[in-house]
């Protein structure tokens, strides 16, 4: 499905349409009055009242129930889209003066502009996602090419083209596109057109990316990210079932889902006592969430029998359908996920040179330690490459937050100045 | 002659029952084997403080360690000398690593008569001249199990023609869907009849290819649809038994008393074929266990969990007990079509295809990749 200057087209109008694209782009950048962030928030805020009143139920409900999330963490999300949320988040992200910057020397104005055309090269993983990717565009002001994630089940064209039914403005703003990502040719031509390209996605889509964009376009990442957490001797009980607690819902599959315990330690002896008292904490929690599904459980078991017959690891805990292993290396990496944790030593002083190397890939650190330690610790986290450090729960959330250690907004926007 | 020979000399395929005592002996004699000739194994023995005398009752296969298919493709374990294995088959290695499975001259004897009586069982040997679809590609030295499993179907029943569908291209296998659809049309207004092979995905994407280009034929009688190798990564599309009976006679005019399925892996080498009611019985020279999906602890009839083979087929490799990445249960009695061996449902792989997940990495784990 083609949403096209708000119109609805059957895929096979594609190239049609993409030789009409530039032309209308153009069109959009010259008209004489351009997109108001006010405006945008306008039509996001009706929406997001009629998606709190119940109508995306249809769509939302079955999509809800395959991603395990609560109604009520959906209404949440919902709110996202509501005037008072996307003010803050333009205040926080461009400054309380974005609308009205003071100018430089005595001659000079300056503005944030909207950087032109972005082309949103959306990922399968989370639904609405795509749609919200958009709307990010366009409250700072930008004409968005949307490429859907193959599977998309159609709610992103079914938003934004009910945003356009708010707003008709926007029509000239949104193109979304069903191009599969084999078509690399199409891609290409659709990037070419763009001012920057916001990628969702792993290493291969953001690689895939970089090679069909040209030097003169602005590459926005929103890649796959590593988290872990981060133990002191100080780590109380009340942090660890934190953690436990959140590593059983999230099941480890998110950006910020913790993989595995980093402990201040260099003694295997320290380890194994944190790793025993973890583990008993972890089954607590396990047991009080109820069991992961019976299929992973099975393939973390088997994976694990393997692990044992190869005497790899020093110890491997193992019980109920959760798993702790004791690694004597210090690499960060993924676990099985699905309730399974590496455990390791991270004696402080070497936090920056072990971490370094996965520069770009590092996201939050659920920091477990004393009152007294934690500024300390925080700051070398920090400086090896994390962005975010949190507590057990990594992945709590906060309106207004960055992602990924940079706010959205400034990374769709330029600041220009004019002499008057 | 040793318990495996006469195990293998067992007239009745079925009998579960009846050579319970000579299945255990020839298990402790491939264990004694094994533990003497390849030095991990023994070590994985003493590690467990198992010893092959310890096998003295049926109960007590479930104690013997178990070995993962991904312990296979991780270390290659040899009871033999690996030059005088006149045989090696490669998995599929869905996900990325393969394991390599050799076999020496013994252990393909074994194999030999195993198949010659399942197959007569089940009346797959045919003195009809047969043409033959295969939905695999040609096979080659040192090519995949799949491959050679699906030639050595052709030899059940003479063959006048082999058509592959896959082709071999630079960028892998794509399956050539029209030759086999021109194919299976001429065929239809022929006498001779057609044996097809191959993975139920992709027999099941041809019928529906055909169905909805509104093709529908009648093969000759005696025509049969052999399905073999799982879903695997179709998994999603998978669909009921009935079904895809049902689609088959619409498009291909053969009846469901004409479709078999195997069932069957590289580090398994026996033979599962379903029976009228399409279930997977556990043939004599064989056992099944399904162990729990946390403890690993053995688990009753009809009850799912992992899927654990046993067999003292092979002499070249310890695979006497392996864990495969399927989920399945084991059902006791009662199957309609009068075979009292129990039988083997397979559920499914091990891990869902469609986790969602932006964790760095996550996919290639969740494909069964190491991370």
């Amino acid at each position: 499905m083609i949403l096209y200057r708000g119109k609805l087209y059957e895929n096979g109008e594609q190239s049609r349409l993409i030789d009409e694209l530039e032309g209308h782009i153009f069109e959009t950048l010259s008209a004489r009055e351009p997109l108001r962030p006010t405006e945008v928030i306008a039509a996001c805020d009706r929406l997001a009242r009629r998606a709190r009143e119940g109508f995306y139920d249809d769509l939302a409900l079955p999509l809800l129930e395959s991603f395990g999330i609560s109604y009520a963490r959906y209404q949440d999300m919902v709110g996202a889209f509501s005037a008072d949320v996307l003010k803050k988040k333009l205040e926080i992200e461009l400054g309380a003066d974005w609308d009205a910057l003071p100018p430089i020397g005595k001659n000079t104005a300056r503005r944030i502009a909207p950087l032109g055309v972005l082309f949103h090269i959306a990922a399968g993983n989370v639904d609405g996602l795509p749609a919200y990717s958009v709307a990010e565009g366009l409250l700072a002001g930008n004409v968005n090419i949307l490429k859907l994630p193959s599977g998309d089940g159609g709610l992103s064209v079914r938003l934004l083209s009910d945003l356009i039914a708010e707003e008709p403005r926007l029509a000239d703003y949104i193109y979304v596109f069903d191009v599969p990502a084999t078509e690399f040719e199409t891609l290409k031509r659709l990037a070419r057109l763009a001012d920057g390209v916001v990628v969702w996605g792993g290493d291969a889509a953001q690689r895939a990316a970089r090679d069909m964009c040209g030097v003169n376009t602005k590459i926005i990442p929103w890649g796959h990210k590593l988290s872990f957490a981060y133990a002191t001797r100080s780590a109380s009980d009340e942090d660890l079932r934190a953690l436990a607690r959140h590593i059983c819902a999230t099941e480890q599959v998110l950006c910020s889902s913790c993989q595995g315990i980093y402990v201040d330690t260099a003694d295997m002896g320290v380890l194994e006592s944190l790793a025993r008292r973890f583990f008993t904490i972890f089954k607590e929690e396990n047991a009080a969430m109820g069991r992961t599904d019976p299929a992973m459980r099975g393939r973390n078991t088997v994976n694990l029998l393997c692990d044992e017959l190869e005497r790899c690891f020093p110890l491997i805990l193992r019980e109920e359908g959760v798993s702790a292993v004791l690694k004597e290396d210090s690499a960060p990496e993924l676990s099985y996920l699905f309730r399974n944790v590496w455990i390791k030593r991270l004696p402080r002083a070497e936090i920056v040179s072990v971490l370094k190397g996965q520069k770009g890939y590092l996201q939050t650190c659920g920091l477990l330690c004393g009152a007294g330690e934690r500024a300390e610790l925080a700051d070398l986290l920090v400086r090896a490459g994390v962005v975010r450090v949190t507590g057990g729960d990594l992945s709590r959330t906060i309106f207004g937050e960055a992602h990924d250690g940079t706010f959205p907004l400034r990374e769709y926007t330029r600041i220009v100045e004019i002499d008057l | 002659m040793s318990a495996i020979g006469r195990l293998f000399s067992c007239k009745k395929p079925y009998d579960t029952v009846g050579t319970k005592e000579l299945f255990l002996a020839a298990m402790r004699e491939n264990c004694s084997y094994h533990a003497a000739h390849c030095k991990p194994y023994r070590e994985i023995l003493e590690t467990a403080g198992f010893s092959p005398d310890d096998l003295k009752t049926e109960e007590d296969l479930a104690r013997l360690p178990v070995l993962p298919t991904r312990y296979f493709k991780r270390n290659q374990l040899f009871s033999r000398p690996e030059k005088r294995l006149p045989v090696k088959v490669t998995s599929s290695g869905t996900g990325g690593a393969k394991s390599v499975v050799g076999f020496d001259v013994k252990t393909l004897w074994h194999e030999l008569k195993m198949a010659v009586r399942i197959c007569k069982f089940h009346h797959l040997w045919s003195m009809k001249p047969t043409r033959y679809i295969i939905f695999g590609y040609r096979p080659r030295k040192n090519s995949l199990g799949a491959a050679k499993s699906a030639f050595a179907f052709t030899l059940l029943a003479p063959a006048v023609s082999r058509v592959y569908a896959l082709e071999r291209r630079e960028d892998g296998f794509v399956p050539d869907l029209t030759l086999l659809r021109e194919k299976l049309v001429k065929y239809a207004k022929g006498r001779l009849p057609v044996r097809t092979m191959g993975f139920p995905a992709y027999t099941y994407f041809l019928l529906k290819e055909m169905q909805a280009a509104g093709i529908r034929v009648t093969l000759p009688k005696g025509s049969m649809i052999c399905l073999g190798g799982g879903w695997k990564q179709f998994y999603a599309e998978r669909v009921e038994k009935e079904a895809f009976y049902k689609l088959a006679y619409e498009v291909l005019g053969v009846d469901e008393g004409h479709i078999v399925e195997f069932f069957g892996a590289v580090e398994h080498p026996i033979l599962y074929a379903d029976c009228s009611a399409h279930h997977f019985h556990v043939p004599a020279y064989a056992r099944v266990l399904i162990r729990d999906v946390d403890t690993l602890a053995p688990l009753d009839m009809g009850r799912p969990g992992l899927v654990n083979l046993l067999t003292p087929a092979i002499q070249s490799m310890p695979l006497l007990s392996v864990m495969t990445d399927d989920l399945g249960i084991l059902h006791g009695e009662g199957c309609p079509c009068g075979n009292k061996s129990p039988w083997m449902e397979i559920l499914g792989r091990v891990g869902v295809k469609d986790v969602v997940t932006c964790a760095q990495g996550a996919e290639e784990v969740l494909k069964g990749g190491t991370p």
